[in-house]
């Protein structure tokens, strides 16, 4: 009898032994296996990665085909593939006569200023995709004109002239855009911006119309921008 | 990555459609409410017709036989200095009484976009009337402009007892 209870121990003691020494094996190849991870995720990019230059084909096409839109350029800087503060500056115009003959006339640079995030989970690619934030604003003078026309109560002449009115507008926007590597230091990006007004003086003769670098006049508007980028 | 494209092509669809913001009340009009001595709100009891002379001569009339009515709007020149305006009441014995009121003001043109028709605004300087049926008239909001809620003038009648 106590030599069976003697195997009985044997083997229990056997058993706990063979569980703990799987167990301290797990842990210890799960610690391994930790410690590779850790290796591998280690990122020896350099803080800063390069400046890039870009120029937006969108305003341009805008001002041959409509009344208004604007010449646009951009400074990037490249801090590890992930954040790039950015500096843009652009010269907004527009000339309007048509539909009820009032002639609207403003031309005036902007500037934005502000931050793109590389969204994407392999920030080294060479396509990016990346969310932003820009503040932006704008100081400039319209003049409006139009006809002399009949006053339709007296039926006297009606001059309709104003000139030189100063406003000055802030806007935020929001940013979404891609960027693609085609050939050597040469992008093509696309951006989708929502406009946000901050604050703004349009003058005393009411509202301004088109405001350079923002679009017509509203609290809240939608932009593009096709880029042509340039790594320097 | 081709949903998140998709739903930007949509927006920027949606958002290439222009709009006109042009604002629905967009005649600029003078109001003048009728009071009586008790400086209470009254009622026209005389049938009333105000005109003023076109620049060619003929009259343009701009109410035409209104009666039991607590005020009225009338329409003011774009860039006159002045404008005269005739009133002529008629009472139920078809007794006819004429005062001439001159309002005197300045003008402001006001743009809104370049989708809406063109206006001015101003600002009411100064009020001068005869005395037949009109007792007196005050100025009691300067400035005129898209805003109709607001009372320009308080025009107090004679009373015909």
């Amino acid at each position: 009898m106590t030599h069976l209870k003697n195997i009985s121990t044997y083997i229990s003691k056997a058993i706990i032994s063979i569980l703990l020494l799987l167990l301290c094996t797990t842990v210890s190849a799960q610690y391994q296996y930790r410690k590779k991870t850790v290796v591998v995720e280690k990122d020896t990019i350099p803080f800063f990665r390069g400046i890039a230059i870009s120029t937006d084909l969108v305003g341009p096409l805008m001002l041959s085909a409509s009344d208004y839109g604007q010449y646009e350029c951009a400074l990037k800087v490249n801090l590890k593939d992930k954040y790039f503060p950015t500096v843009e500056l652009g010269y907004g115009k527009a000339n309007h006569n048509d539909g009820t003959n009032i002639n609207y006339k403003t031309q005036a640079p902007y500037f934005r200023i502000g931050c793109d995030f590389n969204i994407l989970k392999n920030k080294h690619a060479p396509n990016r995709m990346f969310v932003g934030l820009r503040y932006a604003y704008t100081s400039y003078k319209y003049d409006v004109s139009k006809a002399d026309f009949k006053d339709p109560a007296w039926g006297w002449n009606v001059n309709y002239n104003i000139s030189n009115v100063s406003c000055s507008y802030h806007w935020i926007e929001a940013v979404i855009g891609v960027d693609s590597k085609i050939v050597g230091p040469l992008h093509l990006g696309w951006t989708v911006r929502y406009k946000h007004r901050i604050a703004c003086n349009e003058g005393d003769y009411g509202n301004s119309w088109y405001v350079p670098g923002f679009g017509i006049s509203s609290n809240t508007r939608l932009g593009g921008t096709f880029n042509v980028i340039i790594d320097i | 990555m081709q949903k998140i494209i998709g739903a930007i092509a949509i927006a920027l669809l949606v958002c290439a459609c222009s709009s006109i913001d042009c604002p629905i009340q967009n005649t600029v009009y003078t109001t003048y409410k009728i009071y009586n001595k008790a400086d209470t709100v009254d009622t026209l009891r005389d049938t009333l017709t105000v005109y003023s002379k076109r620049v060619e001569g003929t009259d343009s009339v701009f109410i035409n036989n209104d009666i039991k009515v607590t005020n009225f709007s009338l329409p003011i020149s774009y860039m006159a200095d002045a404008d005269t305006l005739v009133f002529e009441f008629k009472n139920v014995n078809s007794i006819i009484l004429k005062d001439t009121v001159t309002v005197s003001k300045t003008n402001t043109p006001h743009f809104e976009s370049v989708d809406c028709s063109p206006s001015y605004f101003h600002n009411l300087t100064g009020v001068k009337y005869t005395k037949n049926k009109i007792d007196s008239i005050v100025i009691k909001n300067t400035t005129v402009s898209y805003d109709a809620s607001k009372e320009h003038f308080h025009i107090y009648i004679k009373s015909d007892n």
